[in-house]
């Protein structure tokens, strides 16, 4: 408005003028968007704050039921490093892997760092078969070795993995038709809340357990062997999936604190950009009023 | 030796998860609703051949099936 009036007398008298002035309206526009800027930011800021604080509560049982189910896994793999059992290294048969990641995503790299070294094992023996837990791996692995992939199960990682989800996982593996000579189940390991690291547990086939070189000490008899396998294949498979539950969330927790303090970061400067255009803005009305009012009272 | 359960087509895995549904199920009010949440299971699975995902089944189901398939005498449960 008054911009407006005075202008007339601005382009007459000074021509330094015209820079504060598309300053001016430039600086209005940007204004705006600062504001709307900063208000998305800060948006999302509660939002990356709030799945912090879901992953950090979620953490604690999913921690809790990590460190049951190591215990669990390691006791029930005891029987086997006893009777040193080792994977038959054969030429024509088959190795499984199976990948255990999650549906969801939003936390960090590790399901592509799962992707990673399942694909690395797969160079190293590229006729190996692939059983997926997860979406998120489903659709990496699928791109780049479909071909290898026999199973994917969905909704994993909704809540801390159950024991009734192990159990039938391993039951549909077990219906599967090959017979592998090893299977390596590919989980991520919990070092510390900070760094994971993908990691094969061996889950052994009958004929291994049965050619290790301590089996006599277990008084098995073969009908009972099978038996064992599958439980065996349920324990490290619950293992695993408890472990890298818990890895899942605690790296979410992670991620969602950087995208909170990033967020916060550009906060502040987008705040400081903001105070220092509106400055801008009023000095230069400041101007525009003194200098209409000196030209007309001159 | 050889087994009921798995005459009637189930594995072990499956022959522990009916034992623990039953132990559940026989607990207290209160404990069976805690223990019983720790038995569900809502897992999808799907078969891939050739590189192409095939239909997304429940696993409950296709477990069942299959071991009834496998039953020689009707199901053990």
């Amino acid at each position: 408005m008054l911009s407006r009036a005075v202008r007339p007398a601005f382009n007459a008298a000074a021509v330094v003028s015209a820079r504060p002035i598309a300053a001016d309206a430039a600086g209005y526009a940007t204004l705006r968007e600062i504001e709307g800027r900063l208000k998305s930011i800060r948006n999302i800021e509660k939002i990356t704050k709030t799945m912090k604080i879901v992953a950090s509560t979620k953490l604690n049982r999913a921690q809790r039921a990590m460190v049951d189910s190591r215990s669990y896994g390691e006791t029930s793999n005891t029987v086997f490093e006893k009777a040193e059992t080792k994977p038959i290294e054969s030429e024509d048969k088959k190795t499984l892997i199976i990948v255990c990641s999650s549906d969801k995503g939003l936390c960090g790299g590790i399901h592509s760092g799962l992707s990673r070294a399942t694909r690395r094992m797969l160079e190293k023996k590229p006729n190996s078969d692939l059983v997926v837990l997860g979406e998120k791996s489903k659709a990496q692995l699928g791109r780049s070795s479909g071909k290898n992939i026999q199973l994917s199960f969905a909704g994993v990682g909704k809540d801390v993995p159950t024991f009734a989800d192990a159990q039938a996982i391993a039951d549909q593996i077990s219906l599967l038709p090959t017979d592998y000579a090893d299977v390596q189940i590919l989980y991520n390991k919990f070092i510390n809340a900070t760094s994971y690291e993908a990691t094969p547990i061996e889950a052994f086939s009958e004929e291994a357990i049965r050619e290790s070189p301590n089996f006599a000490a277990f008084e098995i008899d073969d009908e009972v062997l099978a038996n064992l396998r599958e439980y065996a294949l349920a324990n490290s498979l619950y293992w695993a999936l408890a472990e890298g539950h818990a890895c899942e969330q605690s790296a979410r927790r992670n991620a969602m604190d950087n995208a909170s303090k990033n967020a916060g970061d550009m906060i502040n400067r987008f705040q400081i950009l903001y105070n220092r255009t509106r400055q801008a803005v009023i000095t230069g009305e400041l101007v525009e009023i003194i200098t209409g009012a000196s030209a007309s009272e001159g | 030796m050889a087994f009921a359960w798995k005459a009637s087509g189930l594995t072990y895995n499956r022959y522990l998860a009916v034992a623990a549904r039953v132990v559940r199920r026989s607990l207290k009010e209160g404990e069976r609703l805690k223990a019983e949440r720790r038995g569900e299971m809502e897992l999808k699975f799907a078969k891939w051949e050739n590189g192409k995902q095939g239909e997304n089944k429940s696993l409950a189901q296709a477990n069942a099936s299959s071991m009834a398939e496998g039953a020689g005498h009707g199901q053990g449960q």
